[in-house]
């Protein structure tokens, strides 16, 4: 039996033992690369309880010019301009995420400090522009839209500064 | 007493337990009591005199080793009182220290064991350093310190969430949004550690796996292993 096998050896091409061991190492290969992808989507949660996108501020007759409202539990300022415009830009820093903080009163200029993160010391204007690092960009800006009498905030739709604005 | 113990040390049981033959006499007897136990067998049967001198190693590899038992030992009293879970995982931590009796104290030795741990890690890694320990042929054994350094780093971290206070959840906001900056498969990686897009009840479950289960079970077999290789490598000269 080992005679014939060690002749077998010798031939080109495939025989039983190298043809078994093939089949039994692609097998577990398979098995094994299988198990990673298994799991690492197993990692991955498929439903988070996460606020939705997308919020209701108002009504709009009830909010004055010159006016910061903070919704905390979506991190975003919407503010009322001094033209009684609405934008609203988000209050997570573009630095390393923390909460950023509203300092500055009603009628400030555009190149004074309305905006200051807590955690690193950015600082940005009322339009969430950065007056000073270490924020590598502006804060976020979020579509807003009129929904009856009320203000729609879409955290999920990003927009820059020129079309950040709501005329009513 | 003495017949007695010689009489308990010569049934069968015993034996049948430990292998080494006692009383200890010889040399030999002293290596077989060596090679013949779990525990002892990554240690060489024989050190040079000055391998155990305090000035030469000042002890920092095995005071890290001693702290990491006082931090499992701690950690695992700990887990019986503590939740991981929104709020309970606050209110646990503040019961530990104003409700539990000798709370505050296995806290405390946990917290400050884990920051000694930090600094005793690197200054055992500076000594490995400045007295050229890292040369070969004990570079693996270096990378293998390198690793339970980032393991030890990463158990801090992890540790820092569990208190579920401001400072944890901001400290972890920040540590999150650093990872989110690695290349390609950054958000990816914030995903999975967080279980979300941002820091709520499976990021709590999941740090306190990492911080009681994975890297600790990771720690315990590569420090086994970096023990070993020191006697493999020659040990200390």
């Amino acid at each position: 039996m080992n005679s014939k096998e060690d002749n077998s050896k010798d031939k080109k091409g495939i025989n039983r033992r190298k043809f078994l061991s093939l089949i039994g190492n692609s097998a577990t290969g398979l098995v094994a690369v299988g198990a990673i992808g298994v799991t690492l989507d197993y990692l991955s949660p498929n439903v988070i309880k996460e606020k939705p996108a997308k919020f209701k501020v108002g009504p709009i007759q009830n909010i004055m010019n010159d006016t910061v409202i903070y919704e905390p539990e979506y991190s975003v300022f919407v503010i009322r301009d001094e033209n009684g415009a609405f934008y609203a830009i988000s209050s997570i820093c573009t630095h390393l995420g923390c909460n950023v903080k509203w300092v500055g009163s009603q009628e400030i200029t555009e190149s004074e400090v309305a905006i200051n993160c807590p955690c690193h010391g950015s600082k940005f204007n009322k339009k969430g522009s950065v007056i000073e690092g270490p924020a590598p960009k502006g804060l976020v800006r979020f579509r807003v839209k009129l929904s009856n009498d009320k203000i729609l905030v879409d955290t999920s739709e990003i927009v820059s500064e020129e079309e950040m604005y709501l005329k009513v | 007493m003495k017949k007695l113990f010689i009489k308990i040390s010569n049934s069968k049981a015993w034996k049948s337990i430990f292998r080494t033959k006692l009383p200890i006499k010889t040399n030999l007897d002293r290596s077989l009591f060596i090679f013949n136990s779990l525990t002892m067998h990554i240690h060489p049967a024989k050190v040079r005199e000055i391998a155990i001198k305090f000035r030469y190693t000042f002890y920092l590899g095995m005071i890290s080793f001693f702290l990491f038992v006082i931090l499992v030992v701690t950690g695992v009293l700990l887990m019986l009182y503590y939740q991981p879970a929104i709020p309970n995982a606050y209110e646990n931590m503040k019961d530990l220290q104003y409700v539990v009796t000798n709370g505050m104290f296995l806290r405390n030795l946990h917290r400050w064991s884990a920051h000694l741990m930090v600094i005793s890690v690197f200054l055992h890694m500076i000594r490995v350093f400045y007295s050229g320990a890292y040369k070969p042929p004990r570079e693996f054994n270096w990378v293998v310190g390198v690793v339970l350094l980032i393991l030890t780093l990463l158990l801090s971290y992890t540790g820092y969430l569990l208190p579920y206070d401001q400072l944890s959840y901001w400290a972890v906001t920040v540590g999150a949004n650093l990872i989110q900056y690695v290349p390609l498969i950054g958000l990816k990686i914030k995903y999975l550690l967080l279980g979300g897009n941002t820091i709520a009840e499976y990021t709590l479950v999941r740090f306190y796996v990492l911080h009681c289960v994975i890297i600790p079970l990771a720690m315990v077999f590569l420090i086994a292993f970096h023990f070993w290789r020191i006697r493999k490598d020659g040990g200390l000269h």
